[in-house]
């Protein structure tokens, strides 16, 4: 059963490879908007709280887009059959897809981050602190939009609206972010405690709450 | 054994079937047939678990068909391919087989693709086969993954003559081991002697 978890692990890692042209692209248009948002501010001077509001929205919607088109792709319902006879739990296969379009992103904007960080004139001492903020941060946006494309992709389009209602859910993760932000230096450890503990709340009940909503609204 | 009881199925207001009851017992075949819509895919989703039925019961074993029972002793291969299209078909077949938990072995891997196919080239992607070849490509989990009961929707369709008369010997060979087969399929299938289940 390990040996063959690992082996699953193993196909959603070669999966998440195959799916990354789609984060470049995506990663592309986001340098795009960044360098335009930076051309429309750069006769007003702002702190580096415009520019990272502007960076976590954009990312928010990375998230979402990325996870909608993988839910869309591997949670059809001939594969939702074969997930459910599958000796793994559906949640277990939903924890580690998660987890595989988070590392896929985190790598992606790593990579890209001082790019994106000069684009939006934001000084690249900062570099490491936004790369720790957003990996930390990302986990939480990854699990809830994972149970708002669960939704989204249901047969019925009337409970497909119902999929609004998991939006809430990414506000605290937006407060706390620029919150730290605001801070001298990004230079609060308790603050980052917040994500890991929000984290931990999504991961106690998004796979499961996503399991469900793959489950039910897709028979 | 199978034992469906006054079974009854209903989407929104609209009754797709009514008490439905049958027995199969080990080394039976039960062929569901019946006009399109009269609910043989649902029949099938419901033994396997996949909906609620409205009314009745359905066990395996005197055992109440639940999540875990048809993850222990049901393998279903349903109309709609569910393999990766990115994916090679030696992935795809790695990742099924991990899926269900199956040891990869692939001195059995290449016989079962032989039985099928005859000749294949496992670094195809797999959008690049034909729909038959995909059909075929589902029914290899038939060989590969050991469970008890085969739940089957329309196997036949697609398929040459071939591949239909493997996969009636294939068949055989799982009623002859004591397995319990549930198709369904608008057309008869070669074997001697199995049951049948018409909807209307």
């Amino acid at each position: 059963m390990i040996n063959n978890f690992f082996k699953l692990v193993l196909s959603e890692f070669q999966l998440m490879l195959k799916g990354s042209v789609f984060s470049f692209v995506l990663y592309c248009l986001l340098m795009i908007s960044c360098a335009i948002f930076a051309l429309s501010l750069k006769h007003q001077s702002v702190g580096i709280n415009a520019q990272l509001s502007f960076l976590y929205i954009m990312i928010f919607f990375i998230s979402l887009f990325k996870v909608e088109k993988i839910y869309g792709q591997d949670f059809n319902e001939a594969k939702i059959h074969q997930y459910l006879l599958s000796p793994f739990s559906l949640e277990i296969i939903v924890f580690v897809k998660n987890m595989m379009i988070y590392f896929n992103l985190i790598i992606f904007f790593i990579i890209f981050s001082p790019l994106i960080l000069i684009i939006l004139n934001i000084d690249l001492i900062y570099l490491l602190k936004i790369n720790i903020l957003l990996a930390l941060s990302l986990l939480s946006i990854i699990f809830i939009s994972s149970m708002t494309a669960s939704i989204t992709i249901s047969k019925s389009n009337k409970l497909s609206l119902t999929s609004i209602l998991t939006l809430p859910l990414f506000v605290p993760i937006l407060i706390f972010s620029m919150a730290i932000t605001d801070l001298i230096d990004f230079n609060t450890g308790k603050m980052y405690l917040f994500f890991i503990a929000y984290f931990l709340l999504n991961l106690a009940f998004s796979p499961l709450l996503t399991s469900f909503a793959l489950k039910k609204l897709s028979a | 054994m199978i034992e469906v009881n006054n079974l009854s199925f209903a989407r929104g207001n609209t009754l797709i079937y009514k008490n439905i009851n049958f027995k199969i017992h080990p080394g039976e075949l039960l062929l569901i047939q019946g006009a399109n819509g009269v609910g043989k895919t649902t029949l099938l989703s419901n033994i396997v678990n996949f909906i609620d039925p409205l009314e009745g019961s359905i066990t395996y074993n005197n055992l109440v068909i639940d999540n875990y029972i048809a993850s222990q002793f049901f393998l279903y291969v349903g109309e709609t391919n569910f393999a990766h299209d990115s994916l090679t078909l030696n992935q795809n077949i790695e990742y099924w087989l991990s899926i269900h938990n199956v040891k990869f072995n692939n001195s059995i891997k290449d016989k079962s693709v032989k039985y099928f196919f005859e000749e294949l080239n496992l670094d195809k992607k797999f959008y690049q086969l034909s729909y038959g070849q995909k059909k075929k490509l589902q029914l290899l989990l038939l060989m590969l993954v050991n469970k008890p009961v085969w739940i089957l929707d329309d196997p036949l369709n697609g398929l040459d003559d071939r591949t239909i008369i493997n996969l009636n010997n294939l068949f055989e060979k799982k009623l002859e081991n004591k397995g319990i087969i549930i198709l369904s399929s608008h057309q008869n299938i070669s074997l001697n002697n199995y049951k049948t289940l018409q909807l209307t």
